[in-house]
């Protein structure tokens, strides 16, 4: 591979899906580097959260390739639970394991997997809690969280596994608004600390602020792309100005 | 936890499916059969107060098998599943006050008729029934495949009256007794016998039995022509000394109290459990026995397909579904009989009656049981399976370590549930001869007439193990949550 390519994390070519007569994403080609906050924008059924769900297989594409740290997702021969190692994801709904306490969520998967032994896994998950400012919820019940506490520790048990990408959908859209802001926070430090984000918001000043580059989605389509300065300030796309009209005004 | 619980139950299991199999020793140099009965049919086939089985038939039997020198295994159970036995092979031979009919004639070798009889029809003790012609529109009671509700049936039509069928004798008296029927026909000399004994029951034809006929033992057609020809030897022989007469002397010139015990014994709760402590204690062993291995067992087997009916696999899945739908679908006496007494003609091998009825309960549980544990996967949250998915988790780990404990917890009260419905369901295995507590009630009664008594006893020792179950599954679950 060449030194231009493996800068490349994600790459991805004329990728179709349709749910029936639904035609959910056309034709979407898009390359992502390392070390890029790519924020995806858009209306509700837009295709941006199923495009999301495809990097790490938990959509398949009807067509179209999808490359993920040098893996062909398309190819049979791919491990897709490898490559899923080093993709972290965060849900709108957190998903965090009920039937498990907040450190055990948070150790379980690099314990399972083989990536670290016990006494690695919980001094990792400790200084996770920490970064998420959770340190003293270690042994509660997941259950007795408040939402911006549970989604603060799907963030921490995605990256207890050390991923090179993280994928978030929605990660806010569930939380009460006095939540918010804590974890974006925890987002906004890990864009610092260089880690390949891709995000799927309505969050717009969070979109501005911390983003490298913005996607514009709507129809199934990638209808404009760009730094957020030229995104949101002048953006060329009728169907753009037509949404940041409505969701900057409310 | 699971795998130490699962480990320790099919230890458990092991174990008592190892004690339930062991067989009697038997001599080979004497030929051995099995020979089933009618477990309820006074003065020929009933239990004493000592719960051996007694009667015209059985002295026959015995004596005959001590001069022929053979030995032989005695399966009493209702009546017809006695004769079915014998024709799918689970039996060699039948004596149970059975007639010789043309239609019998067709799929068994029968012996030397060995008792003369004939139909009596019989109503209640006061009944204002006179004639035949007075049953019109009124419900008569017959027992199922004898050659009495044979000629009973064929009365029907000429009378007018309507039919209702039982399977052991004293449930069909006591109808009458009590009034939900007006009449009955029974043999002569069994009904002659129960109303020496305190039956109150009228016969109404006692110098015309219908039908008159004889009572042979019977084997399948064409097969055990030894077993056939030792039994006409051995009775030509007690006839001519004398032993046959001083056999018949012995029940019908008996009162109650010679077989069943004394009125002491039988006419208050305690003493009937004295009397019977042996036969609640080993009809209670059985049920215990049975329900322990069936919930298990069919909690395995309904994990298992649960785990099945969740499978990635489309066939994998189709055939959990089509188990369900199929055992679900069958009442639990038709699997019940199916399995022990149609299947072994198909196979050619015989089922022990307890191991039929534990496949059954097995079957048919595990079933429902499998109907919930899917369900129960099904309702944890999608986004669980997702979440592990995300991490790198293969569809199997998401299952062991995700979703299964959370779904396992939703379905502890459905568990509880089939548990006491598998309890309760032990009790339609007596259709097959198993002498659990159901059976063993049956019988009781058979002898002492103390339906009452006999059947409130049993309902209170149901009600106490439901009760020590339903503790034991809360206490379970509570320590769970």
């Amino acid at each position: 591979m060449s030194e231009a390519q493996t800068n490349v994390k994600v790459h991805v070519d004329k990728v179709n899906k349709s749910y029936g007569s639904n035609h959910v994403l056309r034709d979407i080609s898009l390359d992502i580097k390392q070390n890029e906050v790519v924020v995806m924008i858009g209306p509700s059924g837009s295709g941006k959260s199923t495009f999301l769900r495809m990097l790490n297989q938990l959509e398949t594409p009807d067509n179209g390739t999808i490359v993920v740290d040098g893996y062909d997702l398309s190819d049979k021969k791919t491990d897709i639970n490898k490559v899923r190692e080093n993709i972290g994801m965060v849900f709108q709904n957190f998903n965090l394991f009920n039937n498990y306490t907040v450190l055990e969520n948070i150790m379980l998967a690099p314990v399972e997997l083989g990536k670290m032994d016990k006494d690695k896994a919980e001094k990792k998950a400790r200084e996770l809690l920490e970064t998420v400012g959770l340190a003293e919820k270690a042994d509660v019940s997941v259950n007795s969280l408040s939402g911006g506490q549970k989604q603060r520790i799907a963030i921490a048990r995605a990256l207890a596994m050390e991923p090179d990408i993280m994928l978030f959908d929605e990660p806010t859209s569930a939380l009460d608004p006095e939540m918010v802001g804590d974890v974006l926070d925890v987002m906004k430090d890990l864009a610092d600390s260089g880690m390949t984000m891709i995000i799927v918001t309505h969050e717009m000043g969070f979109a501005k602020q911390v983003a490298d580059r913005v996607v514009f989605f709507e129809s199934g389509k990638i209808q404009e792309s760009g730094e957020p300065e030229q995104v949101f300030a002048a953006p060329k796309n009728a169907r753009l100005k037509e949404f940041l009209g409505k969701v900057m005004h409310a | 936890m699971f795998k130490k619980c699962f480990i320790i139950m099919v230890g458990l299991v092991m174990s008592l499916l190892s004690l339930s199999v062991v067989q009697m020793h038997v001599d080979a140099s004497q030929p051995h059969y099995t020979i089933s009965t009618d477990a309820t049919y006074p003065p020929f086939d009933f239990q004493d107060k000592n719960n051996d089985y007694i009667g015209i038939d059985q002295d026959i039997l015995k004596e005959i098998a001590k001069r022929e020198g053979f030995t032989y295994t005695l399966k009493p159970m209702s009546f017809n599943a006695a004769a079915q036995m014998v024709t799918s092979g689970q039996a060699d031979g039948i004596i149970a006050g059975m007639a010789i009919t043309d239609e019998r004639k067709e799929v068994y070798d029968i012996s030397t008729p060995y008792y003369q009889t004939g139909v009596a029809w019989v109503v209640k003790k006061g009944s204002k029934i006179k004639s035949l012609a007075d049953l019109k529109g009124q419900t008569v009671a017959l027992k199922t495949g004898t050659a009495a509700s044979e000629y009973g049936k064929s009365l029907q039509s000429k009378y007018g009256f309507k039919i209702k069928y039982f399977n052991d004798t004293d449930t069909m008296y006591n109808d009458v007794v009590v009034g939900n029927s007006v009449a009955t026909f029974e043999d002569m000399p069994v009904i002659q016998y129960a109303i020496k004994n305190g039956m109150k029951l009228k016969i109404m034809n006692s110098n015309h039995p219908g039908n008159a006929g004889w009572y042979g033992f019977f084997v399948k057609k064409g097969d055990n022509q030894a077993l056939l020809a030792s039994f006409n030897k051995g009775f030509s022989a007690i006839k001519k000394d004398g032993t046959y007469n001083k056999i018949v002397k012995k029940y019908l010139g008996a009162t109650q109290s010679t077989f069943t015990g004394s009125a002491k014994d039988n006419h208050s709760v305690l003493g009937i459990l004295k009397a019977n402590d042996s036969a609640f204690m080993r009809g209670l062993w059985q049920t215990l026995l049975l329900t322990i291995l069936g919930i298990v067992l069919a909690s395995v087997w309904g994990i298992i397909l649960g785990i099945m009916g969740v499978s990635q696999n489309s066939v994998v899945r189709g055939i959990s579904t089509t188990l369900i739908y199929i055992f679900r679908g069958l009442p639990l006496m038709v699997l019940a009989f199916f399995i022990y007494i149609g299947l072994p003609g198909v196979i050619g091998a015989k089922i022990p009656a307890f191991t039929a009825g534990l496949i059954t309960l097995i079957l048919n549980e595990g079933a429902y049981t499998g109907a919930f544990v899917r369900g129960g996967f099904e309702a944890v949250d999608k986004g669980q399976m997702e979440a592990a998915r995300s991490l790198g988790f293969t569809y199997n780990r998401s299952m062991r370590k995700i979703i299964m404990p959370q779904g396992l917890k939703i379905m502890v009260p459905s568990f509880i549930n089939q548990f006491i419905i598998t309890l309760k369901d032990t009790s339609i295995l007596s259709a097959i001869g198993i002498l659990e507590l159901t059976q063993t009630g049956s019988l009781i009664v058979a002898r002492n007439s103390q339906g009452f008594r006999v059947w409130a006893i049993i309902a209170i020792i149901y009600l106490i193990i439901i009760t020590l179950l339903t503790w034991l599954s809360n206490g379970i679950q509570k320590k769970m949550q």
